[in-house]
């Protein structure tokens, strides 16, 4: 029995999924409201909840998507984190300076990963020295290419602290090295993605001991919990305490992840998910859903987080009506819940019950709502339910083709590979949320594609939640001349002969990624880790050939363990 | 967040698979740390400025330009269709206005290649800044367009195209022609008789540093181009003059080449030479695409640089001194074309221009004699028709009849080439017809 858990804006969602029989059947689900200022109450409520329908010895899985690190970071919850970076020569690292104690210092390591420059000890101790006066706990430890050569960020790491465990000490209670974050070559977005990933990391740690706590205060200790990432993938909860950066925007992808395991996508294909408060567009390629290229963005700073691409906007069945001139909008904003939940202002959801496409809660309610705001506009009551929902099917079907021609202009990659002058041309729609079912015809008459509504929809991010698998990626690095091969995602280095080649640096690759998966706990087959780029060039010196430098990246792909529709 | 004054587009085309040889200093590697470097900065982050793929060019955008033997597709790899689809789309970026300037990272390069083409020379075959302006015309109509060739090459390719074209204005800063490849590049060269002085050559003596070429730049290069006045500024962006560049002599700086970029404001930059791929490219380029966004580069510098070392001798800068007095009168009040019998740039007999060449293509071992012909045209730039041969190729032939030719030289290229068929004399006949768009090739 495997547990799925999506804490959304408005709701929280769960379900527990049975996986015995030939077919996955949802053997419990719930809807509760998210309460902002405790999630973890949200996460037990809807867990006391699933439990009385089932047996808990048998759950082996808890997967749980969370907006805990989001919010803290829209709402400016975060905490102070001292940032130290070595930058050399290039564009000026004030320029992406994320917070108050934030030092240069003089080392530079060049792209080859040579050191250009020593760390200025003293330098690096008075910059740590500042911090602490200004009651600094955490620290990130940031290089230009670090990813090279971590020398500068292990050494800022034993001056701000000695220890080798994992326990809070005197010096610091957490640091953050930038090469950690990923292989991949971008400075900026190491130092931001280093910045968060601190930033949030108290909040997060309570947040997840808090999880496990109630968890084994039900009685199920047994049971494995993952968080899920926004890139489709989940993380064990243990190893996500050091990296809950990458929770971050997370939930977007429990409902991609829910619908792959609800339908057979095999076309290219749009997935929208209309919640309480927004609807989030995803687009699938052949089958496969789209990533961001480099990143997402947290705020106005680009970071290293591989995510789903996925566009929202403020769309969803809570959204407020709105008559501005002669137009009739609804949303951007959500103006508490709909009339029929007793509510204030009328919103989409009120609207559709005037239309008769569903039937939610008090209809008589919203029908007053709907009637009193249209006479204050001197419109018909029929006239302003249509018009907004004719608007909000429009304007998410202007946001979706929007989305589509951003993708046809601009290099985007799939899951697994480059779409080298691929277009996207969606010949299918696929609806969930709460009120999917209700708009499913509006929507059609805009898509005018073949649209679909799982079963399940209203909770389908919970199953895809509970039915995502772990997903971890490395890059791999090796420069023969100077006879190193390095891994900056797992801080592996080690030595390598002159006559190491590509294929030596592919197997390398698999290997380690296997083995720090079988050290999370997460059995891995081999045929699940690919090879997503590899390359090796000659380098040469003068008119001699002095060695290669090879570059290999290597991941689980994002997907689900089981699928619902088969 | 970082934006940029000017909004940006890079093309980034490194042609990993391509090379001369595998320890050529023109091989795969060659752009490797550059693309590390630019994504370690983050470059394509800042607001304004981003990434596209080159496109790929289309035989006849190569063949509006050049005259190929045995044919196109013998002489061009994929990687130049490629390089030059680069270069066209930097243009395009900046021809529609989405992007305000643009620079094609791109490689194989091209400023060594001339009108005609049997095979390599100076590892360029085809000449993607050629190729790209003739695009810009073919699509955008009559262009003024001034090329400033900052490789440390002369870019005797380039000058040979527009040899003749009084629109285009080239000009090459270069390492003295007596102590470099390919030996050419002299002030003395200044165009064909209807467009003297829109070639100028400005021959720079080895160990010049950023003080001298900025100092040719703003005394020679500026003031010229503010009489001009192109429609469009290009950068032939060749990075040779590095202090560490292997194969030439000059003490150029990643902030030199910054500050060139921003006192000449190109709008489009094409990626030349530059061979020192670890120590100078990275930095270089980083600083090239700074400075053309708009964008601080104050912080960009190799690692082992220190200007004291680099500086320039009183001597150098004595005779570029000179050189700033003497060469703008070459450009604003050339002396009349010479078209005696005793002189080097060829004569005038009759009705027309007549001068030959003796090409050696270097990277592939090809010598080439060659007759270029121009129509002493009163109405217009002059029907052109070039004989040529190689150790490669028995006599071809190749007539243009340039953009705005005159009724009378188009009906006159007809004519040549018919009678070209008929006496059978020539093993190849190819014709570019740029007043209507009219390419042809004969004897494949
Ligand atoms: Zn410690
Ligand atoms: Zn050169
Ligand atoms: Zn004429």
């Amino acid at each position: 029995m495997l547990l799925g858990i999506d804490v959304g804006g408005t709701h929280t969602d769960a379900v527990a999924l049975d996986l015995s029989g030939p077919r996955v059947e949802v053997a419990a689900s719930c809807k509760v409201p998210t309460k902002h200022d405790d999630l973890l109450s949200s996460v037990t409520e809807a867990l006391r909840i699933i439990l009385r329908d089932i047996d808990q010895s048998l759950i082996k899985q808890l997967n749980l998507s969370t907006t805990l690190s989001t919010n803290a970071i829209v709402e400016g919850r975060t905490e102070d984190v001292g940032l130290l970076v070595s930058a050399g020569p290039g564009i000026d690292p004030y320029n992406f300076q994320p917070c108050r104690d934030f030092h240069v210092l003089d080392g530079s390591i060049d792209h080859r990963g040579n050191e250009i420059k020593a760390l200025p000890m003293r330098q690096a101790e008075k910059a740590i020295a500042s911090c602490r006066k200004n009651g600094v706990r955490v620290f990130a430890a940031v290089g230009k290419f670090s990813t090279r050569n971590p020398r500068h960020e292990n050494l800022i790491r034993r001056m701000v602290c000695q220890c080798t465990d994992e326990g809070a000490c005197e010096g610091a209670d957490f640091v953050t090295m930038g090469h950690e974050q990923g292989g991949a070559l971008n400075f900026p977005r190491r130092v931001a993605t280093s910045y968060f990933n601190c930033a949030v990391w108290r909040l997060y740690n309570g947040f997840a001991t808090a999880v496990r706590r109630s968890l084994d205060d039900m009685g199920m200790s047994h049971v494995t919990v993952n968080m899920l990432k926004a890139d489709g993938g989940t993380m064990p909860l243990e190893a996500s305490r050091k990296i809950p950066v990458q929770s971050i925007f997370s939930g977007p992808a429990a409902s991609v992840m829910g619908i792959i395991a609800l339908c057979d996508i095999v076309h290219d294909s749009v997935i929208l998910d209309i919640g309480g408060t927004t609807t989030d567009i995803a687009v699938f390629a052949d089958g496969a859903p789209l990533v961001e290229r480099d990143g997402i963005s947290i705020g106005s700073h680009p970071t290293l987080v591989q995510a789903l691409k996925v566009k929202s906007i403020g769309i969803g069945g809570d959204s407020a009506i709105s008559v501005i001139g002669e137009e009739i909008r609804v949303g951007p904003h959500r103006l508490g819940p709909s009339v029929c939940q007793g509510g204030q202002r009328p919103t989409l959801t009120d609207a559709l019950n005037c239309t008769g496409a569903c039937a939610l809660g008090n209809m008589e309610a919203s029908k007053k709502a709907i009637a009193d705001f249209a006479e204050k506009h001197s419109l018909s009551p029929e006239k302003l339910a249509e018009t907004a929902v004719e608007y909000a099917a429009r304007a998410i079907h202007k946001a979706t083709r929007e989305l589509v021609d951003e993708i046809n202009s601009k290099p985007v990659y799939t899951i697994h590979e480059l779409l080298e002058g691929k277009r996207v041309v969606p010949r299918k729609v696929y609806l969930m949320g709460g009120p999917a079912e209700a708009m499913k015809a509006d929507l059609f008459k805009q898509f005018r594609l073949s649209t679909d509504v799982p079963s399940n929809y209203s909770v389908a991010n919970a199953i895809g939640a509970a039915l995502t698998r772990t997903t971890w990626e490395l890059e791999l690095f090796a420069d023969t001349e100077r006879h190193v091969l390095f891994i900056p995602s797992l801080s592996h280095r080690e030595n390598i002969p002159t006559s190491y080649t590509e294929k030596d640096a592919r197997k390398d690759a698999v290997n380690n990624l296997t083995i720090h998966l079988d050290k999370l706990g997460v059995f891995l087959k081999p045929e699940d880790a690919q090879i997503t780029s590899s390359s090796s060039f000659n380098m040469v010196k003068g008119y001699d050939m002095v060695g290669r430098n090879i570059r290999v990246k290597c991941q689980v792909r994002p997907g689900v363990v089981r699928k619902i529709a088969s | 967040m970082l934006k940029a004054e000017n909004t940006l587009g890079i093309i980034f085309f490194p042609a990993f698979d391509w090379s001369i040889s595998p320890t050529h200093p023109e091989r795969e590697e060659r752009l490797l740390y550059t693309q590390d470097q630019l994504r370690e900065e983050g470059i394509f982050d800042i607001e304004g400025i981003g990434e596209y793929k080159p496109g790929v060019a289309e035989t006849e955008d190569i063949e509006r330009v050049h005259f190929c033997f045995p044919e196109t597709s013998s002489v061009v790899t994929r990687s130049h269709l490629v390089s030059a689809g680069g270069a066209i789309r930097a243009a395009e970026l900046v021809m529609t206005g989405e992007r305000r300037k643009s620079f094609a990272l791109v490689r194989p390069p091209g400023h060594h290649a001339m009108k005609v083409v049997h095979g390599s020379r100076g590892f360029c075959t085809i000449n993607i800044e050629a190729v790209m302006i003739e695009w810009i015309r073919e699509h955008y109509g009559p262009k003024r367009v001034a090329i400033i060739d900052t490789d440390c090459h002369h870019g005797d390719g380039t000058q040979d195209v527009y040899w003749h074209d009084p629109d285009t204005l080239f000009i090459s800063m270069h390492q003295d022609g007596r102590t470099l490849y390919p030996g050419t590049g002299f002030p003395q060269d200044l165009g064909g008789p209807a467009a003297m002085g829109r070639t100028l050559n400005i021959p720079l003596p080895p160990n010049t540093s950023d003080e001298g070429f900025l100092m040719a730049l703003e005394r020679i290069v500026m003031p010229i181009l503010e009489d001009f006045k192109p429609d469009l500024i290009i950068n032939s962006a060749g990075q040779d003059n590095h202090f560490t560049d292997p194969i030439t002599n000059m003490n150029f700086s990643a902030q030199g080449y910054a500050a060139l970029n921003e006192i000449l404001q190109p709008d489009i930059a094409v990626l030349e030479g530059g061979y020192a791929i670890q120590g100078a490219l990275p930095y270089v380029n980083l600083g090239i695409c700074l400075a053309m966004a708009g964008v601080d580069y104050s912080q960009v510098r190799e690692p082992d640089y220190s200007p004291e070392q680099w500086k320039q001798d009183a001597r150098t800068t004595a005779y570029i001194e000179q050189l700033c007095e003497a060469l703008p009168e070459l450009y604003f009040t050339p002396p009349p074309f010479d078209g005696s019998e005793k002189s080097k740039q060829g004569i005038i007999s009759g009705d027309w221009f007549i001068r030959h060449k003796d090409i050696y293509y270097d990277t592939d071992g090809i010598s080439e004699a060659q007759i270029e012909m121009v129509y002493q045209c009163p109405h217009c730039r002059g029907l052109m028709k070039y004989e040529t041969r190689s150790t490669n190729n028995p006599l071809c032939l190749g007539i243009e009849v340039p953009q705005g030719a005159c009724r009378a030289c188009k009906d006159l290229g007809y004519k040549m080439v018919e009678e070209a068929q008929i006496k059978g004399q020539y093993r190849y006949i190819q014709f570019i017809n740029r007043r209507d768009k009219d390419y042809l090739r004969f004897g494949f």
